[in-house]
């Protein structure tokens, strides 16, 4: 009886000492209370720890039995204990990371930020397309020799663009400062890039195929469409074979990758003295036709001034206004901002 | 030109809409810019006859009308009393519109009810004049619709003329081409060569010059306003009406291209007409009333007294159609296209007439032109024409154009056979012969400007249609890229514009006392500027050889606008004259001088570089800011930090101003400006500038940067302070850490700068964290006391200074 008795006590002892931590564990409150449960349920002073050391005291099969209900015990405590820490941990973290909160809707932190102004970007872009179709950039003088900007480019010279109306012409840097009749000096901001053509062809032989980029100049008033000094981008190419087809064919997929390959186009006949036959290319957009660039076959004279065998090569050539396209890929209906330099303005692109 | 459409299909009527013609015209290279309807709009108004009018009593001006349409009579009242019982005049009856806006009622004044409206030229849109009611001609038909009989929804065209089509400029012309365009038949008058008396003798001293002269005489007519159909039809095409004789001369140059002057016969002394250059001295006034001093090269009409019109330009005012005139001396004549282009310039008339001999007018239009002329005249002004003679010394031979048609093909793309290269150029009126594979091609008397080869094939291309020519994408047969130096141009933009600068791109002209305000010495070459012949003001009246002062300009602006933190920069070229080392571009076959155009990056800032934000403060733009711009630019195209020294040349504050240099290459300064520079130029104290000329750095490209391999081995750190007189630069200070550090050194960075009382007066402290590396051996503490050593030895004997240990 007793026996039996004492067996059973023996027996419901770990387990009893099992369900008392398992309910302390789960009323500890904070990690703190878990580590003092921890330490009093299955530390070295804790009722487990007592009973463990008894076990010496049994007999063997006693002895074995217990062991096991003790390492039952702990092993659920344990797992117990791990489950509740990762619980606390959890609710320790949303609320000291929830006291940490920032406002994220603040103003967000940049270097100092510049911007690159937009007609030299268009112009960039605009190269890009030109160098893909296999020009090479070249870059000629501002201040120009007359017979660059206009002899040499089949300029009759009575031509009205000549004028002081419509040139701007600078004084003679060797001192000579008398002037022509009526101003003239021979020595003038160019008009247009085209001049550079001369001095492509007179420093290279064919095949030639160049893009020519700068800033050209006029005697304007400045108003919401001119300025006295714009950007223009030149292309010549030259070879023995090259054709009116082929001059199109190259505009169009250059005006398409600007302006997106759905853009209706149409070549125009136009004149310039420096080609012939002459077209201009005009785009729809935004319901209407509008001029793109002026281009042509190379003028058999200008090859000659160049350099070049009339009958021997040909080829062709264009220039198109680089401002009116950074106007057209900004929105933007005043060349005059461009020259302003408001930052409000510049900083907006 | 402005062509009113019901004029040109006189002569050619391809049965199309306005815009589908001005499409025909825009795609055969006569580009219409617009298509107005001046006169368009105006409904009910109709032709009335005036039968009675009388004052009104109690009013200054009104005046009591009636007239009738033919069927009843209508009580107006009228301000205007310029007209007469029996006059014809445009009726606006009660419910009629003018030009599509106005609408006419009925309205009581002074007790009578005006039923509507007299109208004016302007009311009708038809001219400018408003000083009266428009007295229409007498056979307007009494009670007419004025919209119908005047055409005043007529549309017209606004073409914009190429400098080479000047056929372009006359309805003949234009008609021609939208014939050959379209293949509708051409309708043009036939010309009549002058019969009966010669009349005014007619002597060309300059045939080079004036290379015809048709002079017809008109007897007996009468000065009076021209028809209403031809005010409407002048008017629309931008010409003023002025009397029947001067209009029908315009409507005649409209037509035929030919400008035409008209002489009162009977003012003319001799009379006899002499085409001759002006002598010294001569004055003639044109009708414009100026008195003009004559050139020597201004080709004149004399008559046996003198001068009486600057030919081709304007005629003069003692010769001039008045209202006394009973006979009229017609001069329809050729000149050349250079003696009125520079005749025009030079006294700065620039008329119809001129426009067009500017643009060649062949020799040939004469006849046609005088015929119309004279009979437009008789039509409108009455009278007749007695007689005339045409004087045409010696007609040019007509040029034959070998066009080679294999060469045709080859440079147009398209394949066209020797035929239809013929038919093409049959079309706009050429004769063609065949020559083998060749034709020989001599082009109409209209078209002066097809001269060559390729102008044929600029014909041929036309007719056939310019949409119809395929499209071919040639390869070029290289790569496309830009310059190397382009390249590192554009590397340096970005790379300043991701380091806080923003780019500006201001006009590159500037004035003397912009060089003064710098205070840039006497001799310094940035003085000297390249003078505009034309500028467009007196700020801008030279070409800039220095950056700073257009900066400054842009600088100022924005600060004014209330943008106080400016950090801009500018790459472009300034204009130096040339020198050997620093040449401008060849100057042609005469060898012009060319100035020198460097590519140069300038720096401007004032304000904050670093904007306030609500968490830290802001922080001034200073020296450092623009060192670091440098910086930015010599690290985009690859290159070791530039060597910096301390200048105090002008226009920077004596103390606070560095010059750049690059492999002992002068580069540049940058600064901040002198306290009265920058008063001088309106900008905030502290302002900034910088100026780095950039061939130097854009030289070769970008540099490609070689690999630093780090080690595997772990580094030392550690730092040194070193003590050294207040005037020693801290780069001969950094210069002399890294030296005596050794080779192993890896990295050398000043960290703090102290000044007080533990270093002494006037001396500063500098700490840097150096590192070593090596990746051949494990460094030991015996390295980093090495180099300590080193470092105390080499701070002593190269800037004096000390460790503080």
């Amino acid at each position: 009886m007793s026996h039996a008795e004492g067996g059973t006590t023996h027996a419901t002892e770990p387990d009893r000492l099992r369900d008392e931590a398992l309910q302390a564990i789960a009323s500890a409150r904070d990690l703190d209370e878990l580590d003092e449960v921890r330490t009093r349920h299955l530390g070295k002073r804790s009722g487990l720890a007592a009973l463990q050391r008894t076990l010496g005291q049994l007999d063997p099969d006693e002895r074995r039995k217990r062991g096991q209900a003790i390492n039952a015990a702990r092993t659920a405590l344990a797992e117990a204990e791990a489950a509740r820490r990762a619980q606390l941990e959890a609710q320790r973290d949303q609320v000291q990371l929830a006291a940490e909160a920032i406002d994220v809707t603040l103003p967000p932190r940049t270097p100092a930020r510049g911007r690159l102004h937009p007609v030299h970007e268009t112009m960039e872009a605009m190269l890009d397309v030109l160098t893909g179709l296999g020009y090479r950039v070249a870059e000629g003088p501002e201040v120009e020799t007359d017979w660059h900007n206009f002899d040499a480019l089949n300029t009759p010279p009575d031509h009205p663009a000549r004028s002081l109306q419509d040139t701007i012409y600078v004084h003679r840097l060797d001192g000579s400062t008398q002037l022509a009749e009526d101003g003239p000096t021979g020595v003038l901001l160019r008009t247009q890039t085209s001049p550079m053509r001369i001095r492509a062809m007179q420093s290279s032989q064919p095949p030639l195929y160049v893009a020519v980029p700068g800033r050209v100049y006029r005697s304007d008033t400045p108003d919401a469409t001119h300025l006295p000094m714009f950007h223009q981008i030149e292309g010549l190419a030259v070879d023995t074979d090259l054709s009116f087809a082929d001059l199109k064919g190259s505009l169009e997929v250059a005006a398409k990758a600007l302006l997106g390959e759905d853009v209706a186009l149409r070549f125009r006949p136009h004149f310039f003295p420096f080609t012939e036959p002459s077209c201009e290319l005009d785009a729809f957009y935004a319901g209407r036709w509008m001029e793109l660039l002026g281009a042509g076959m190379v003028h058999p004279n200008v090859l000659a001034a160049g350099g070049y065998d009339p009958d021997r090569y040909q080829g062709f050539a264009w220039g198109m206004g680089v401002d009116r396209m950074a106007m057209l890929r900004h929105d933007i209906a005043d060349l005059r901002l461009f020259i302003e330099n408001d930052l409000r303005f510049l900083q907006s692109l | 030109m402005r062509v009113p459409l019901s004029w040109l299909t006189e002569y050619v009527d391809p049965g199309l809409s306005a815009e589908q013609l001005a499409d025909v015209l825009t795609m055969g290279g006569l580009e219409v810019e617009a298509i107005e309807r001046p006169t368009g709009g105006t409904r009910g108004v109709r032709v009335l006859e005036i039968l009675d009018i009388a004052k009104i009593e109690g009013s200054d001006k009104l005046h009591l009308v009636h007239a009738t349409d033919g069927d009843e009579t209508w009580e107006v009242v009228a301000g205007a009393s310029n007209f007469s019982a029996g006059d014809k005049v445009a009726g606006a009856l009660p419910g009629a519109v003018l030009q599509g806006s106005f609408e006419v009622g009925r309205r009581k004044m002074f007790g009578h009810t005006s039923n509507g409206m007299l109208a004016s030229a302007r009311e009708l849109g038809v001219g400018e004049d408003h000083s009266g009611i428009w007295v229409l001609d007498d056979n307007a038909p009494v009670g007419a619709d004025v919209t119908e009989l005047l055409d005043l929804d007529d549309p017209v065209l606004v073409l914009d003329v190429t400098p080479d089509r000047g056929y372009g400029l006359s309805l003949h012309g234009l008609a021609r081409d939208i014939s050959a365009l379209t293949g509708a038949e051409l309708r043009l008058p036939a010309s009549q060569a002058p019969t009966g008396d010669p009349g005014v003798p007619v002597t060309i001293a300059d045939p080079d010059r004036c290379r015809r002269f048709d002079a017809r005489t008109i007897r007996g007519v009468s000065v009076r306003p021209s028809p209403a159909w031809l005010q409407r039809r002048l008017a629309a095409a931008g010409m003023r009406p002025v009397s029947g004789i001067v209009d029908a001369t315009n409507a005649a140059m409209l037509e035929t291209g030919n400008p035409i002057h008209a002489y009162d016969l009977a003012l003319l002394t001799g009379p006899a007409i002499e085409v001759r250059v002006a002598r010294a001295g001569e004055r003639l006034t044109t009708l414009d009333g100026v008195e003009r001093a004559l050139s020597t090269d201004d080709l004149l009409i004399c008559d046996a007294g003198g001068p009486i019109a600057l030919a081709g330009v304007m005629g003069g005012e003692p010769t001039e159609i008045n209202p006394s005139t009973s006979d009229v001396l017609l001069e329809v004549a050729n000149f050349t296209p250079q003696t009125v282009l520079r005749t025009a310039r030079r006294h700065g008339l620039h008329t119809e007439g001129s426009k067009r001999w500017e643009r060649s007018v062949p020799p040939e239009s004469a006849p046609l032109a005088a015929t119309r002329c004279a009979q437009l005249i008789t039509e409108v002004a009455g009278g007749s024409v007695v007689g005339g003679a045409d004087h045409y010394p010696s007609p040019p031979a007509r040029p034959v154009i070998r066009l080679r048609t294999q060469h045709a093909r080859s440079r147009l793309g398209v394949d066209l056979d020797p035929s239809t290269q013929a038919s093409l150029l049959e079309r706009i009126s050429c004769t063609v012969v065949p020559a083998g594979e060749d034709l020989d091609v001599t082009p109409p008397t209209y078209r002066p400007d097809l001269l060559v080869e390729a102008d044929l094939h600029e014909e041929i291309v036309r007719v056939h249609g310019y949409a119809r020519v395929p499209t071919r994408v040639p390869s070029s047969g290289q790569v496309g890229r830009r310059t190397p130096e382009h390249e590192a141009r554009r590397a340096m933009r970005r790379m300043l514009a991701g380091g806080g600068w923003t780019e500006v791109m201001p006009f590159p002209f500037i004035a003397d006392a912009d060089i003064d305000a710098l205070g840039l010495p006497d001799a310094d070459r940035r003085r000297g500027t390249v003078p505009l012949v034309n500028p467009l003001s007196q700020e801008e009246a030279v070409l800039r050889t220095t950056l700073v002062p257009s900066l400054l300009r842009v600088l100022r602006h924005n600060v004014n606008r209330q943008r106080a933190d400016v950090a801009v920069f500018e790459i472009g070229h300034v204009y130096l004259p040339p020198t050997e080392d620093d040449p401008g571009a060849d100057g042609g076959p005469e060898q012009v001088t060319l100035p020198a155009e460097p590519q140069v990056l300038g720096l401007a800032a004032c304000g904050a570089f670093e904007a306030a934000r609500h968490d830290s403060p802001g922080r001034p733009a200073d020296l450092h800011d623009l060192l670091g711009a440098v910086d930015l630019v010599r690290d985009a195209v690859g290159r070791a930090p530039v060597a910096v020294t301390p200048t105090d040349e002008a226009p920077y504050h004596p103390g606070r101003a560095a010059r750049l240099a690059l492999d002992g290459a002068e580069l540049g300064t940058v600064g901040e400006l002198h306290p009265r520079v920058a008063e001088a130029f309106e900008v905030p104290p502290r302002t900034l500038v910088g100026e780095v000329r950039l061939d130097a750095l854009l030289d070769g490209g970008i540099r490609p940067r070689v690999a630093a391999v780090p080690s595997a081995l772990p580094p030392i750190r550690f730092d040194v302070a070193v003590v050294v007189d207040e005037d020693v630069p801290a780069a001969d200070v950094a210069d002399a850490v890294s030296a005596g550090a050794g080779p192993a050194l890896a990295e050398c960075a000043l960290f703090d700068v102290y000044r007080g009382p533990s270093v002494g007066e006037g001396r500063k402290s500098l700490a840097y964290r150096l590192r070593l590396e090596d990746p051949e051996r494990q460094l030991t503490d015996a390295d980093e006391s090495a180099a300590i050593d080193g470092v105390a030895a080499s701070v002593e004997a190269r800037v004096g200074g000390m460790l503080r240990r």
